[in-house]
């Protein structure tokens, strides 16, 4: 097991090289960064021209990738426009964990993408969290209850919570939850923020805070994952060993939670493994709609200012995840099934 | 536990919970501190207003670092950190206009207690000159010929020419004291906390606390040399989105939010608050563009008067943006350097018709579209992505189709439609014949701007040129240039008078529609007067019920 993971990690190299090859030219199209610099008016052209300069923007795009990669504290650039490369560059580049200054806050573009991670975290484990064990307990009982009321009920429910766009759903329950509740007098939940100033970041506040926005973002998942419990339990659930360990007379619960929840777990952790990792790149539109300051928005408002720094550092983030995770639910499968072997 | 039990008890806990830190946490909750919430849609880049000149970014500076001038709410400047505006009169601008001397006050202090002084001039009159610092802009501390501090109160600037838009200096003032050892160490200010985290300010309000994405706090200044703000706190919740914003205004989540759209500001007004339209020197326009690339009918002008006499913007005001504008006539409507005499062109499609007929464009090959010598009259017309902007478009696209004239539309996100000639940018590079933004002179409420020079055109020597209508007019480049050096008042209304008038005439630029700031301000937040230019001038007034 520990050489197939070394393997595997040996293998990603190559592929984040790839990758961020690919990233770093698609963002080079996709924008001019000192167009307004997220001013109201055009950028002076003598500014562009000087702040194209002072930024590396005005070198060719191959000059670029390597000064991201491996930095330019190995040659010299010229700041103050007279033609003469004569200052120190002080990048050191990505191999040595340095992603640059982003365009728009300059400062430390994994600075700024740090600070948001934790916000995200917290948004996206939740919902998660929320998905998984809302999943888990309606998929499990429709499928041992199948064609029940309930189980008609949750895949009625579960089809139209997929098929409505998450900003309906966002912005229908603020509406419903805060600005109605609040003209009717009742207790009304907050609209957007991690917390009230006028109370405090309080663990109380946030938990308040991420009402709404769970909400949102579970109802969209739910739906999926509670499917995807479902068919797997049912297929479970009319296999052989079910029957034979109903013939054994094994109590009930623990054919359902031991042999066959387990087993129809397989196809689950695939779709929670490749889910995860993109927990990381944060809930665009959620965070947008709930003003909740996760990466989803700071990817948002950096790829519309070509801010490469900061875009470049969460996609990479998110590939090396991706890989990470991969990788774990591999291992997740020879764990559940020992029929798994990667020798 | 039966299955059912638990789902159910799941339900009650959540719901329970809900209900119960709603009740106890949520809007409404009064403590004895006063906190007003301001909703901005956008987070600002830096507190060091040397590195950004995005808009959220300078219109905190009356909060916690104040201009060495500002503007009130009939944008009038008048004096802060000095003891008079200089002029003429009172000897602060010499006869040859070459030399502008300020007074500073004797009982100005930093937040720390230092006395602001001439060095804190010096000091960023040369972080923004040198090169070493990636600032936003340069512009206008590079037309200076030099500053001198003959004392520690007064600060002398001088020029090689006379230089009419010295309004637009001193917008920020950084402290010597704190800053000059981390220059000094670091060799720049790009990587300087204090851009982040300014430790000391100038203003009624100090930096406390930014979280990235969700808020930014300020609390009161206690050593403040001016009126002590009524308010304890300002607390600055960054929101995204036009709807949340909305929402957060009625629920109270907010006290003050801008860039409200014209269709939510019924819903905002019956929630109790207040819309507040400033005048902020914007004007929605449409920009004609004469390049080789573009459709030579353009450069008619019976073509470009005609298309003003076509568009009904009137109604456009009235129906689209609910009465609460109106067309104007110039670039600097609602200035002192208007033109009174110059009235928006009326809708009148048969003037449209009549012009287009002299002019030979007709439909010889009744396509529905005109045509002369084998051109036909379709425009490639290109904006930004922003709603109110797509909705004008479609209007204009039936109102001049109605005149034989046909128009393809085109909409970019900003950073691709504003991207430059040498990013092939749409609009730099003559791909569209009509481009429409909303503008503003650049250093508002001064007139000039600088993209109507020839010498801005973008070309392969020029790559980041600006005039990117590529009209060379040389009367008008004649007088764009003599009002830079006008620093008479008169004289320089003069000069925009007939500015205005030959872009007038020959509609080189056509104004849809006045494009005021709009705010909502909450009932509770009171005293509250905005400007175009330092929106928050007397946020020491503000207070709350």
């Amino acid at each position: 097991m520990t050489r197939y993971i070394l393997r595997r990690l040996l293998q990603g190299i190559p592929l984040l090289f790839i990758i961020s090859i690919l990233l770093f030219v698609m963002l080079q199209n996709m924008g001019d960064p000192l167009a307004t610099m997220g001013g109201r008016t055009v950028t002076r052209s003598e500014d562009r021209a000087r702040l194209a300069r002072q930024l590396g923007l005005d070198k060719p795009i191959l000059v670029q990738y390597i000064y991201w990669l491996v930095g330019n504290d190995w040659t010299h650039v010229d700041v103050d426009g007279d033609g003469i490369a004569e200052t120190q560059g002080i990048r050191k580049g990505v191999l040595r964990g340095d992603f640059g200054n982003s365009l728009v806050r300059r400062q430390p573009a994994m600075d700024v993408i740090l600070d948001r991670l934790p916000n995200t975290l917290i948004l996206m484990l939740t919902s998660e969290f929320v998905v998984i064990i809302g999943a888990l307990v309606i998929g499990v009982y429709s499928a041992i209850k199948q064609y029940s009321l309930l189980d008609n009920a949750v895949t009625a429910f579960a089809f139209v919570g997929y098929s409505m766009p998450i900003f309906f759903i966002a912005l229908s329950a603020m509406y419903i939850f805060a600005v109605n509740f609040k003209r009717w007098g009742l207790p009304y939940l907050p609209t957007v923020g991690m917390f009230d100033p006028q109370v405090g970041e309080t663990p109380g506040q946030i938990i308040l805070h991420l009402i709404l926005p769970v909400l949102a973002i579970s109802i969209n998942s739910f739906s999926a994952y509670s499917r995807y419990v479902r068919s797997a339990m049912l297929e479970a659930m009319n296999q052989d060993y079910i029957r034979t360990a109903r013939a054994k007379g094994l109590p009930r619960r623990e054919i359902i939670f031991i042999h066959a929840l387990k087993n129809a777990s397989l196809p689950i952790v695939t779709v929670v493994g490749l889910d995860l990792p993109f927990l990381l790149g944060g809930a665009l539109v959620t965070e947008r709609i709930f003003a909740w300051p996760g990466m989803g928005r700071l990817f948002l408002d950096h790829v519309s200012r070509g801010d490469t720094p900061v875009v470049m550092g969460i996609m990479m983030l998110i590939a090396i995840a991706v890989i990470i995770f991969q990788i774990l639910t591999d291992i997740v499968y020879a764990w559940l099934d020992p029929r798994i072997r990667y020798n | 536990m039966s299955t059912k039990k638990i789902i159910t008890l799941m339900m009650v806990l959540v719901i329970s919970l809900s209900l119960v830190l709603s009740a106890c946490g949520g809007g409404g909750t009064q403590k004895s501190s006063k906190v007003a919430t301001l909703i901005f849609t956008q987070e600002p880049d830096t507190l060091n207003w040397l590195y950004s000149n995005m808009y959220f970014s300078q219109i905190l500076a009356q909060v916690y670092n104040v201009w060495t001038w500002e503007y009130d709410d009939q944008n009038q400047p008048y004096p802060v950190l000095i003891t008079e505006l200089p002029s003429v009169e009172n000897g602060g601008i010499s006869a040859d206009s070459k030399t502008i001397t300020l007074h500073l006050r004797d009982d100005i202090v930093w937040s720390d207690g230092k006395p602001i002084t001439s060095a804190d001039y010096m000091f960023t009159y040369e972080m923004y000159i040198n090169p070493v610092n990636t600032v936003s802009t340069t512009y206008p501390y590079d037309q200076l010929a030099g500053v001198e501090t003959p004392d520690a109160k007064t600060v002398v600037m001088t020029f090689n020419e006379p230089f009419a838009p010295w309004l637009g200096f001193w917008k920020s003032l950084l402290p010597e004291h704190i800053l000059r050892p981390v220059f000094e160490k670091e060799g720049t200010l790009d990587n300087a906390a204090w851009n982040k985290a300014p430790t000391v300010s100038a203003g009624p309000f100090v930096f406390k606390e930014w979280q990235s994405g969700s808020f930014l706090r300020f609390v009161r200044n206690d050593k403040y040399w001016g009126d002590k703000p009524l308010l304890d706190e300002i607390f600055v919740r960054i929101v995204p989105d036009d709807a949340s914003q909305v929402a957060a205004l009625k629920t109270g989540d907010g006290d003050l939010g801008i860039f409200i759209s014209y269709p939510d500001i019924p819903g905002l007004e019956e929630a109790g608050l207040t819309i507040v339209s400033v005048k902020s020197g914007y004007s929605e326009g449409m920009f004609m563009s004469l390049s080789d690339k573009t459709n030579p009918a353009l450069q008619d002008v019976s073509v470009r008067q005609a298309i003003a006499y076509a568009l009904d913007r009137e109604k456009v005001s009235k129906d689209l943006l609910l009465g609460k504008t109106r067309p104007g006539a110039t670039l600097w409507d609602n200035s002192p350097y208007v033109d009174p005499t110059l009235t928006p062109y009326p809708y009148d499609p048969a003037k449209a018709n009549e012009l287009l007929d002299a002019a030979g464009w007709i439909d010889s090959n009744g396509d529905g579209t005109r045509d002369k010598d084998g051109v036909e009259l379709v425009l490639r017309y290109g904006t930004t992505t922003k709603e109110v902007r797509q909705s004008f478009q479609a209007i204009a696209q039936q109102e001049l189709a109605q005149v034989g004239i046909g128009i393809e539309l085109f909409n970019y996100d900003s950073d691709i439609f504003f991207a430059s000639y040498g990013d092939n940018g749409p609009t730099y590079n003559g791909d569209l014949d009509i481009f429409e933004w909303s503008d503003v002179p650049t250093s508002f409420p001064d007139p000039d701007i600088a993209y109507w020079l020839c010498s801005e055109i973008p070309s392969d020597e020029n790559p980041q040129g600006l005039n990117a209508q590529y009209i060379c007019d040389e009367e008008l480049d004649g007088l764009f240039q003599l009002q830079t050096t006008q620093v008479d008042m008169n004289a320089r209304i003069a000069t925009f008078h007939q500015i205005s008038k030959i872009m007038y005439d020959k509609v080189y630029w056509l104004s849809l529609w006045l494009d005021p700031d709009i705010w909502a301000v909450s009932s509770r937040l009171v005293n509250v007067k905005l400007s175009g230019s330092t929106p928050f001038y007397n946020v020491t007034e503000w207070d709350l019920k």
